[in-house]
């Protein structure tokens, strides 16, 4: 985490948005924005977990919005970021049932001209649904999704850091591996529920 | 099939068909939208992975940062409570003369000494340090070789652009041992910042994880890169500790390092 490239908000959009440098972008958001935001959360009422959890969440969502051609920069990365933060952080203090006393330090703490960030973070939930299913894959065929579909590796490239014989069997696992993860989201009722309705 | 054209593997017709086959079959058009959303999982779950290696290795940073601050003001508050001490003793006559006797044997001393120190001064730098104690790693192949072996194989074969290049091309399959490789590549390659990073995400997955898998070999490269570096402010504190503790893997080999010579390097760069 040393001797880190600066952004402006400009650049660190194009970084994130063309994936030239996305985890040097991801350490400069968290020296320059982590503290301010966490310090929020902390200040109301989080604890240094909570506000370290609560950031990182932001961070995966503002990437998502940004790399989906939704950010547009009507409001500086800060601002944004502590705001779904903040977002982030009210519906976690409504699902923990101290929504009343909170919401309204909360409602208190919140500019007028702060971005609207409620469409970006509506699926979270969902999506954190998912994450879990992925990890309840197993390792060998989580890493060989993650290296295919997230990291973009060619079978080639796959067989440098996985134990596999060749490419065509790597291909195999990779089919094998992605059809159970759809078996998965298929079988849990609330993704298959919000699915169908998505189809309709 | 479907698998194949959600990859692009398909071409021309058979696209084509599957495409309509996809938007007339609701059968059909389900699977693709759950094989979609699955992919999406897989994406969402690689970006909330390397948000959270990130993560862990600002924690580690802030406390390390901490921790230098915490002894430079150790230092200084030893440093100022001597002085202070010294100032109660020079409240007399007697003690001042006897001070200043003190003083002239001390500068006599220093006089002799003057040729031997003056050159150590000029020859003793970080880099100079780095010269002196750096010695690369022998690898022990029984570590996860299985997974990793072409990194492995280009590490022993000294074939550092090869163990780098493997090292950058996975993000998210990263484990201590590729890292580990990866940092040492870069240092024997002199790029220090790239190796910097590749040992403090060893000690920060570690210490995230609760594990210790290469972390003493990480915390004595970390010191020995800072020290490639010009940096011997951030090399210190992991040295003392590596010093300290008896247990460390490389307790030994920082045991036989001259701290006098670390600290008048220390002076310098201070200065």
């Amino acid at each position: 985490m040393k001797a880190e490239v600066k952004y402006t908000d400009a650049e660190l959009i194009e970084a994130i948005s063309d994936d030239t440098d996305l985890n040097g972008a991801i350490r400069f958001i968290y020296r320059q924005h982590a503290e301010a935001t966490s310090s929020f959360i902390r200040h109301y009422g989080g604890s240094e977990q909570d506000a370290d959890d609560i950031f990182q969440e932001a961070v995966v969502a503002f990437i998502d919005v940004v790399k989906k051609g939704k950010f547009r920069m009507e409001s500086n990365v800060r601002t944004f970021l502590a705001s779904i933060a903040k977002n982030i952080w009210f519906n976690e203090l409504k699902k923990r049932d101290r929504a009343g006393h909170r919401n309204k330090q909360f409602e208190m703490g919140r500019p007028q001209n702060e971005p609207d960030v409620a469409e970006h973070i509506n699926d979270l939930e969902r999506k954190k649904q998912l994450r879990d299913l992925v990890d309840g894959l197993g390792e060998s065929c989580r890493k060989i999704l993650l290296l295919f579909y997230y990291e973009n590796m060619t079978m080639k490239e796959i067989l440098y850091h996985l134990p596999y014989e060749n490419e065509q069997v790597v291909r195999n696992k990779k089919y094998k591996c992605l059809q159970q993860l759809t078996g998965l989201i298929k079988n849990n009722p609330a993704i298959a529920r919000q699915m169908q309705e998505i189809i309709k | 099939m479907m698998i194949d054209h959600l990859d692009e593997n398909l071409r021309g017709k058979a696209t084509a068909s599957l495409e309509d086959i996809i938007g007339n079959d609701p059968e059909a058009k389900t699977e693709w939208h759950y094989l979609h959303l699955a992919v999406d999982a897989v994406k969402d779950a690689g970006l909330y992975e390397e948000v959270a290696a990130v993560r862990a290795a600002w924690k580690e940073e802030l406390k390390i940062t901490a921790g230098a601050a915490a002894s430079r003001t150790t230092t200084l508050r030893s440093i100022s409570a001597s002085a202070g001490s010294e100032g109660v003793k020079t409240s007399g006559t007697r003690v001042r003369t006897l001070y200043r006797y003190t003083l002239r044997a001390a500068a006599c001393v220093l006089i002799l000494a003057g040729s031997a120190s003056i050159y150590k001064y000029l020859s003793v730098s970080s880099g100079s340090l780095y010269d002196r104690y750096y010695s690369g790693y022998a690898l022990n192949t029984s570590r996860g070789a299985d997974q990793t072996n072409a990194m492995v194989e280009a590490y022993n074969a000294k074939d550092w652009t090869t163990v780098e290049k493997i090292g950058d091309t996975a993000r998210v399959s990263r484990t201590n041992q590729t890292d580990f490789l990866s940092g040492m590549a870069c240092l024997e390659k002199k790029k220090y910042d790239k190796a910097i990073n590749h040992f403090e995400q060893i000690i920060a997955v570690n210490n995230h994880n609760g594990t210790g898998y290469y972390q003493d070999e990480a915390e004595f490269y970390l010191a020995i890169s800072w020290l490639a570096h010009q940096k011997i402010n951030e090399a210190m504190p992991i040295l003392e500790k590596i010093r300290a503790d008896k247990n460390h893997k490389y307790h030994d080999a920082v045991e036989k390092m001259s701290f006098f010579d670390l600290r008048l390097a220390q002076y310098k760069e201070n200065k």
